[in-house]
């Protein structure tokens, strides 16, 4: 189930906000919640920006001052069988800038659901060598618009990924893992028919540009097994798109990218069954047509036995 | 596990079911090429805007289709198209035979690249683009709608005196096609008894190319390679011998000297006047009327975008004092008071329909502008109509110098009136749009739209509804947007109009039937 809840978090990863990067944390991780579990969950984020950068240029906008953005996001996750579970979201976003004259955005955003399988569970050394994939897809609910940035509540389009997930766990508790996504995006449906994208384009659809994901984490498990510490690291880059234009606002094409490290905690406090809870911060290293968002999560969890 | 790779293999299927699904995102507006509903061969002697005689631009005589160099010049084009590249034969396609289309098409596109405001300095002051540092930063020009409606007016102009002279000569000689003068020479475009000497593409092309580096310096090299490009498109469609291109750009220099000549003395150049000049409109507003637009950006700009656009030259309104509108409602006046509520309550709730109307119309930085919009309308219904390249120029010049106008009278009473935004009149309001950097009254967008439309309703009397409906539509949007009153949109139409009906006028009697 631990592990279930970072996924899902780290599902939010799939989202792209150009300009916010909403990144939870946490990628998913290499363990699965056993058949007939059921967990719920409910996760609160704040990410805050003041600086932003406009192509690879790091740079402040006085009419934006400091840009806060808000997720509540409820999920829940079921253990099909032992190798199987599935996982869905589905999170309540709402933006807005300290300084300006332009009001922010909130309401639904994407519905995401995602099918993760473990492929290998073995014996290697002293720990488990593990591999897992996760497949998800994501849509749009409701009818925010996407070509509001920084506003936009998400990019509006719908996206497939496709993510392998490589750990070891050491029988002493500590893990390392890394995984890899491809995110497939597709369309985002604007409200206008004109747009420049390195030249006219006479469309009101806009392509997401599609990115790999990657995440890496060193864990280490405490209170027999009820404390999990991880320093983390995320990275999300576009594999085509735009450059913010100069002092010009952002649109869902640009090429966004953005890196970031943080800690991830969570605790269960009755060992793997009930109650538990989840709190995480992120930093944001480096980017491109992105905000240098600090973000800082908070979240409950209760898991418990269906069948 | 079956089931899981079962499941993936669905996914895969799912992947490029939507990749197949993807609606196309074109870069250019894409019609099938058309047979011309009408040559106009009286069109030689339709009024021109900038030359008073088409006989005033001279070319030198063509020779008879039969004599020695013409022979020669079919052979060189026969040679030209019996080697066409997959990319020349793409470009061919592109430029068609009413290139007049694309040229306004690339005009937009500069508009569109071009229309990014200056951001501050570190130091917090903001420097202006300047013509004789093109590069910058801040790059030149900004091209704002007061900007690119003048460009886009000098661009039609010259392409539609330069047609007109080139048409003149063209009934004049009357000598045919290449491919009229050979059988073995095959158009790429649909065949018309339009003379080929001079050639118009060529005139389009280099009139065109000419003003856009005029206006867009840095593009200079961008704008060669699409000239050349089109020029040799011209001899590989099979439409035009070397003579009939030279004849054709002779045309085009000459009616482009006017141009400039009249684009550097119109006062432009002084639109973005300094600081004093700035404070003492905003001071004249204060003492006549008791209030004065000020900029909200943080850092403040120091002068609204172009205070002295109101003094550029029109092209058919003799003063803008003629067009200038009336008072706009005192601040915290009834009228005033029920335009305010009315915004307050569009903030408060918005539909669906009310956002899309903002945001479709928006057109703000980073778009080809209002005058941009009304520019895309104008080619469809050309291409739908199957104009000549002569029609569709005289279309954008009529239309584009009354949107010219249109600006001019509206900034005008901008800076006359000097009136606040919303988003200073109404406390802690904010807005789904970027209040732009002059001010409120009266609405540009419905000005420059009302003009438009006035022109093309004239031109297309059979889809004036629509275009009356759109001018009504750009006007409310800014409401919606939260960045004008309703008086500021509804007079705004009543102005555009007004400065429209001048153009029309003018288009009435130009000899055009």
């Amino acid at each position: 189930m631990k592990n279930l809840i970072r996924s899902a978090v780290a599902l939010t990863l799939c989202y792209i906000l150009p300009n916010v990067p909403t990144y939870a944390q946490l990628p998913f991780d290499e363990i699965l919640m056993p058949k007939g579990e059921i967990c719920a969950a409910v996760i609160y984020e704040n990410s805050k920006w003041d600086q932003y950068w406009e192509g690879d240029y790091l740079r402040e906008n006085a009419n934006i001052g400091t840009f806060t953005r808000q997720m509540l996001m409820p999920m829940v996750a079921v253990g099909i069988t032992n190798k199987i579970n599935i996982i869905a979201f589905l999170p309540y976003v709402s933006t807005a800038a300290s300084a300006g004259t332009q009001v922010g955005q909130s309401g639904v955003q994407d519905l995401n659901i995602s099918l993760k399988a473990e492929w290998l569970n073995q014996q290697v050394g002293k720990g488990n060598l593990m591999f897992l994939t996760n497949t998800h897809f994501s849509t749009p609910v409701g009818n925010y618009l996407s070509d509001y940035m920084p506003f936009s509540i998400g990019a509006g389009a719908p996206e497939l990924g496709l993510r392998g997930i490589g750990a070891y766990r050491m029988d002493n508790g500590l893990v390392f893992r890394a995984t890899m996504a491809y995110l497939w995006r597709g369309q985002t449906e604007i409200e206008r028919d004109y747009y420049y994208q390195d030249g006219s384009v006479y469309s009101p659809f806009m392509n997401v540009p599609n990115a790999l994901n990657i995440h890496g984490a060193i864990g280490y498990w405490t209170l027999e097994n009820r404390l999990r510490l991880e320093a983390t690291y995320m990275s999300l880059n576009c594999l085509s798109g735009d450059d913010i234009r100069s002092y010009n606002r952002p649109q869902p094409t640009n090429k966004m990218e953005v890196s970031q490290i943080g800690v991830w905690t969570q605790y269960y406090i009755n060992a793997d069954k009930g109650l538990g809870a989840i709190a995480y911060f992120n930093h944001t290293l480096s980017g491109r047509n992105s905000g240098k968002a600090n973000t800082i999560g908070l979240g409950l969890t209760y898991q418990f036995k269906v069948y | 596990m079956k089931k899981y790779i079962l499941s993936h293999f669905s996914l895969i299927l799912a992947l490029f079911l939507l990749s197949s699904c993807l609606e196309e995102t074109p870069s250019f507006l894409e019609f099938e090429d058309y047979n011309f509903e009408n040559i106009d061969e009286e069109g030689g002697t339709w009024q021109t805007i900038l030359i008073s005689n088409p006989a005033q631009v001279g070319i030198p005589q063509p020779e008879p289709v039969n004599s020695t160099s013409y022979q020669a010049e079919l052979d060189e084009i026969k040679l030209i198209m019996a080697d066409i590249s997959p990319s020349e034969k793409q470009a061919i396609a592109y430029w068609g035979n009413n290139p007049v289309i694309r040229w306004n098409e690339i005009a937009l596109e500069m508009a569109a690249k071009y229309n990014l405001i200056p951001g501050p300095n570190p130091d917090g002051t903001y420097t202006l683009p300047n013509p004789g540092n093109p590069v910058g930063p801040p790059a030149f020009p900004f091209a704002h709608p007061p900007y690119t409606s003048r460009m886009l007016a000098y661009l039609s102009v010259a392409q539609f005196d330069a047609l007109v002279v080139a048409w003149h000569y063209k009934f004049q000689y009357r000598r045919d096609a290449p491919y009229q003068n050979d059988p073995s020479i095959v158009s790429a475009y649909a065949s018309s008894n339009l003379p080929a000497f001079p050639s118009h593409g060529a005139t389009v092309a280099k009139v065109s190319k000419d003003i856009l580096t005029m206006m867009f310096p840095l593009e200079a090299g961008f704008l060669e390679e699409k000239y050349q490009e089109h020029i040799k498109s011209i001899k590989q469609a099979g439409i035009n011998v070397s003579s009939d291109i030279d004849a054709g750009i002779l045309i085009a220099e000459e009616v482009v000297k006017l141009a400039k000549s009249r684009a550097s003395t119109d006062g432009m150049a002084k639109a973005q006047a300094p600081k004093p000049v700035s404070d003492s409109l905003a001071n004249a507003a204060f003492e006549r009327f008791g209030w004065m637009w000020q900029n909200t950006e943080v850092p403040k700009r120091p002068v609204g975008l172009t205070p002295l656009f109101g003094q550029v030259k029109m092209w058919h309104v003799p003063s803008v004092e003629e067009v200038r509108s009336p008072p706009p409602p005192a601040i915290g006046s009834p009228q005033f008071e029920e335009d305010v509520k009315e915004l307050k309550k569009y903030a408060a709730h918005m539909t669906i329909a009310q956002r899309r109307i903002a945001n479709w119309w928006e057109d703000g930085i980073g778009s080809y502008t209002p005058p941009g919009h009304w520019n895309k309308f104008a080619k469809i219904s050309i291409v739908k109509n199957k104009l000549n390249p002569l029609r569709a120029a005289r279309v954008f010049a009529y239309m584009n110098t009354a949107i010219m106008d249109a600006g001019v009278a509206c900034w005008d009473t901008k800076y006359y009136y000097h009136y606040p935004r919303p988003v200073e009149s109404i406390s802690g309001f904010k807005t789904i749009l970027g209040t732009p950097n002059f001010p409120a009254y009266t609405s540009g967008h419905s000005t420059f739209s009302a003009a438009g439309a006035e022109v093309l309703s004239y031109i297309f009397p059979e889809e004036a509804s629509q275009f009356s409906a759109w001018a009504e539509e750009a006007a409310v949007s800014r409401i919606y947007g939260g960045i004008h009153y309703r008086f500021d949109a509804e007079e705004g139409v009543t102005q555009g109009k007004k400065v429209g009906t001048y153009a029309v006028k003018k288009a009435k009697e130009d000899g055009a039937r």
